[in-house]
């Protein structure tokens, strides 16, 4: 197995670029997952990696080899560089049965019959499709496809496999079963292994790391812990779970906590962060982490509740207090037309601005 | 588990393909260049192109248009043209609305009927045109007979163009029914909901959507009555009409008696710059009919409009129409065929003969003429489709530097007519050195036919390859394929119906062609349509009409053969 590094990685349309100064390195085994919502680059950079997109600038390696520099003459075309790709739409061969578009990439590698039909069975093995092997594609569940698709990217024993959203063309029940699976295969095969996505619980449940992607530009790499509670910007903070944001103004800044002057002229504490020029800050606090109080004190205020939701697991409702809006998520179903929050000091993350901003 | 860090296709991969990538764009290039540049060259040369003392000059246009009478065949020609349009547009969109979209009796068989004339070439309907309605003409003869008189004359050029128009208007049938049939039912549907009645939906909603059906088909038509040479041939020159087509036509085959080089190929020049203009334009129209656009992956359910009362009346309309523009044309040819002399003033089976088939089929010359025919029509439809494959391989599915020139380039004969290309390939087989080994052979008319139809054949190719997931090929090339092993692997057999298709349709095209090897036949490469040009000029019409006949079995028992086994799709 091999690592892989993302240098300076820079893709441009004309005009546009795509993605913007990419830097990731990716240690051999690790299951890294570019996460982020449609247009942000992710499966631009994918493709760049397998070669199937020309990058502008940077350098791609795997391991000890250069697959990009920069240099079209030193660009290695993607049938050379011995990677797996799983597509979206899983593009299996329909012309040839499950074996034979198994053995396309070993017949191109000239392995011989014996061992082909050896490996073939491994693969199919793997994915347990093995009584499937001469069927043609259409004659398979979606679920069956793709895991014919992920074998297919396996059976040349590749040290690299790329994963373009595989998942999302199937239900939600069976893509849950599917991911664990998936993470549990990868881990057996200690593969590395880029996943592409734009469904947060499905990169938070699978991932080594996550690197969240917006507008071509990388915007934080971590563990799926760090990423959820440790946002390193609001369109981190937004864009994985979901968060409130309350506008305020900065009163003082300390080196384990900040004061801030909400929009309805309470105060609260939270931990430092960075103001706007002007002293205006955004609070990013979760739903679910604001807590229900049964006596008034610091970071606490009376809300009025305005809706109510039912979500199955929780409730959700929507609060006012003055001319703040938000939301809170609590097992407990609230019959009061007001009730006392406290919103947890270390649950807050301060940013200069909202997301959409930046 | 272990590492395959050097897959076996790897090496010559990139230099492999590269080497087709320019091989194929070299070769489409000097093809469909070749016969236009010694045109061009000509054009503007006092002398032969192969006189080494030539000169430049523009003195073959000064010429050509202080020649007495040239302002009136052009003249002639654009009038011809336009009166071919309209007539082919208004019966064409007519009988596709009619047929496509109404509870008309027998629409099916109707329907089918229309697309007979796209199988046989012009020579073959005019020449039906000239036995049924020509001045001693069966139906001619009849209404003079019976009714008393017959009002039409075909030897004008209104009454050319109105033929040509009539014989057209399958062209435009077969588009228009495309886009009638494929407009989303929903649409007339949303209309019926807002109050609108089903005739009032049928103009609002569904007529307007196939503007650019009409649009593109109007302007082909209007190129294929500039360029036609049958029916001005004809019916033009008993009367000494003329057309540029004709003009080019008489002027490069008395080419030895009379040199005219210089003013042959200055009259090209303006033929293929108006030709070329007129694609152009068509392209122009044609941009943002993206609004147009109605076709769904959703397979919609075909509704119909109740014509009521109105049912009968719209049949004999439109059966009439088939019965006198198709029916009896195609009668015509094969009553004529089998008798000494057509006329309704004696009955059918008091001169019944085998004499002309006996004629056909007892000369050498004839009987190589059909064989040469199937072989070009076999063969060459089998080159061409192999060639257009690539082109379009190269042009849609490459990372080529140059892929869109090359689609350019390969469909440039669009704007090259019949006439032009057969002239071009004449001078160009004199011209080239080395070229001079496959004059007068069928392989210079399958080089000729091949360009003139890589359009319809890249257009039968085009579509299904756009059908084709991208995915398929990033998937093979990710496995290890180099671009030539992914597409002939992996491409190419998904790609086999529209490759049949292809064939079907090249085939039907080269079979029938007659205007292009009008200059490049010599004897021993003589085909059907070359055959029975000679014939017609030497009023003939017997053996021609039995050729004729020949001509449209053998292209029936094609049809019906490529459909059933091949299940290739040919004009729908």
């Amino acid at each position: 197995m091999a690592d892989l590094v993302l240098q300076n990685l820079t893709i441009k349309y004309g005009a546009v670029t795509a993605v913007d100064n990419l830097n990731i390195h990716v240690a051999s085994g690790e299951f890294l997952t570019l996460l982020g919502p449609s247009g942000c680059g992710k499966s631009t950079s994918l493709f760049a990696v397998a070669g199937l997109n020309h990058a502008t600038s940077g350098t791609i390696r795997v391991g000890e080899r250069v697959l990009f520099d920069g240099n079209p003459s030193n660009t290695v075309p993607p049938e050379r560089r011995n990677i797996g790709l799983v597509f979206q739409s899983y593009a299996l061969w329909p012309h040839k049965t499950v074996a034979e578009n198994l053995a396309f990439p070993l017949t191109l590698r000239k392995i011989g019959r014996a061992e082909r039909d050896e490996r073939i069975k491994e693969a199919l093995g793997l994915v347990e499709m093995l009584p499937y092997a001469d069927r043609y594609p259409f004659e398979l569940s979606g679920g069956q496809q793709q895991r014919v698709a992920l074998a297919r990217a396996l059976v040349y024993r590749p040290p690299l496999l790329l994963l373009d959203e595989p998942l999302s063309n199937l239900d939600a029940k069976l893509r849950e079963r599917a991911r664990v699976w998936l993470r549990e295969l990868q881990e057996r095969l200690n593969v590395t292994t880029i996943y592409v996505t734009h469904d947060q619980a499905e990169a938070l449940a699978v991932s080594d790391r996550i690197a969240v992607m917006s507008m071509g530009r990388m915007r934080q790499l971590g563990t799926p812990r760090e990423i959820y509670e440790r946002p390193a910007d609001s369109f981190v903070a937004d864009f994985i779970g979901s968060s409130n944001f309350f506008d305020g103004t900065m009163l003082e800044n300390g080196t384990d906590k900040a004061r801030i002057r909400l929009a309805d002229g309470s105060e609260i504490v939270t931990p430092p962060g960075a103001a706007a020029r002007d002293g205006s800050v955004v609070v990013a606090i979760r739903p679910e982490k604001i807590e229900l109080s049964s006596s008034a004190g610091q970071n606490t205020m009376r809300v009025s509740i305005d809706q109510r939701t039912y979500l199955g697991s929780v409730w959700q409702y929507a609060v006012r207090s003055g001319s703040i809006e938000f939301r809170i998520q609590t097992p407990v179903e609230l019959k009061e037309d007001s009730v006392l929050v406290h919103i947890p000091q270390e649950h807050c993350a301060v940013f200069p601005d909202k997301p959409g901003a930046n | 588990m272990t590492d395959i860090s050097h897959p076996g296709a790897a090496g010559r991969g990139i230099d492999r393909s590269q080497a087709i990538y320019w091989g194929v764009a070299a070769l489409t290039t000097i093809l469909v260049f070749g016969p236009i540049t010694p045109i061009i060259f000509q054009a503007f040369l006092d002398k032969p192109l192969y006189d080494d003392s030539a000169v430049v000059t523009i003195g073959n246009f000064t010429r050509l248009f202080s020649e007495p009478g040239m302002a009136g065949v052009f003249f002639n020609t654009l009038y011809f043209g336009a009166l071919t349009m309209i007539v082919a547009q208004v019966f064409g969109a007519v009988m596709a609305v009619l047929v496509g979209r109404t509870n008309l009796p027998g629409r099916k068989w109707l329907g089918e009927i229309f697309i007979w004339p796209l199988f046989v070439s012009n020579l073959v309907i005019a020449f039906g045109w000239f036995t049924m309605y020509g001045p001693s003409g069966f139906i001619t003869l009849a209404a003079k007979t019976y009714l008393g008189g017959a009002p039409w004359n075909l030897y004008t050029v209104t009454g050319m163009g109105i033929v040509a128009g009539l014989s057209q208007a399958p062209l435009t049938y077969l588009m228009c029914l495309a886009a009638v049939t494929k407009a989303d039912p929903l649409l007339e549907d949303a209309a019926r909901s807002t109050g609108a009645g089903p005739f009032r939906a049928l103009f609002s909603v569904t007529i307007p959507m196939i503007r650019p059906a009409i649009i593109y088909s109007a302007v082909l038509n209007f190129v294929v009555g500039i360029e036609m040479l049958a029916i001005p041939l004809l019916f033009g020159g008993p009367s000494g009409i003329q057309t540029v087509t004709t003009f080019l036509y008489n002027a490069g085959i008395n080419a030895a008696v009379r040199p005219e080089y210089g003013i042959v190929g200055a009259a090209a020049v303006i033929l293929l710059l108006v030709v070329a203009f007129l694609v152009w334009l068509q392209g122009f129209l044609m941009k943002g009919a993206g609004r147009f656009v109605t076709v769904r992956g959703k397979a919609s359910r075909p509704s119909t409009l109740d014509l009521g009362a109105w049912r009968w009346p719209a049949f004999l309309f439109v059966f009439a129409f088939a019965f006198l523009t198709i029916i009896s044309i195609f009668g015509g040819i094969f009553m004529r065929s089998a008798v000494s002399f057509l006329t309704p003033l004696i009955p059918f089976w008091k001169v019944l003969t085998t004499a002309n088939f006996e004629h056909v089929l007892g000369s050498a010359n004839y009987v190589r003429s059909i064989v040469n025919s199937v072989l070009v029509a076999t063969i060459g439809a089998a080159i061409g489709t192999f060639f257009i494959l690539v082109i379009a391989l190269v042009a849609r599915r490459s990372d080529f530097r140059h892929n869109r020139a090359l689609e350019y380039i390969a469909l440039f004969p669009r704007s090259l007519p019949g006439i032009i290309a057969g002239l071009g390939f004449f001078y160009a087989v004199i011209w080239l050195p080395g070229a001079d080994v496959i004059r007068g052979t069928i392989l210079v008319l399958i080089l000729a036919f091949m360009i003139r139809y890589i359009p319809v054949g890249f257009g039968a190719i085009a579509p299904a390859l756009a059908q084709v997931g991208e995915e398929l090929d990033r998937g093979a090339r990710i496995s290890g394929a180099d671009w030539w092993t992914t597409v002939t692997r992996i491409i190419v057999p998904i790609l086999k119906p529209a490759l049949f298709s292809c064939y079907a349709l090249l085939f039907i095209h080269f079979f029938k062609e007659y205007v292009t090897a009008a200059f490049l036949y010599q004897p021993g490469s003589e085909i059907i349509g070359t055959t029975m040009l000679q014939l017609v000029a030497q009023g003939d019409n017997g053996p021609v009409s039995a050729l004729a006949t020949i001509q449209v079995v053998i292209t029936a028992a094609f049809v019906i053969l490529a459909r059933r086994v091949m299940g290739a799709k040919i004009y729908g």
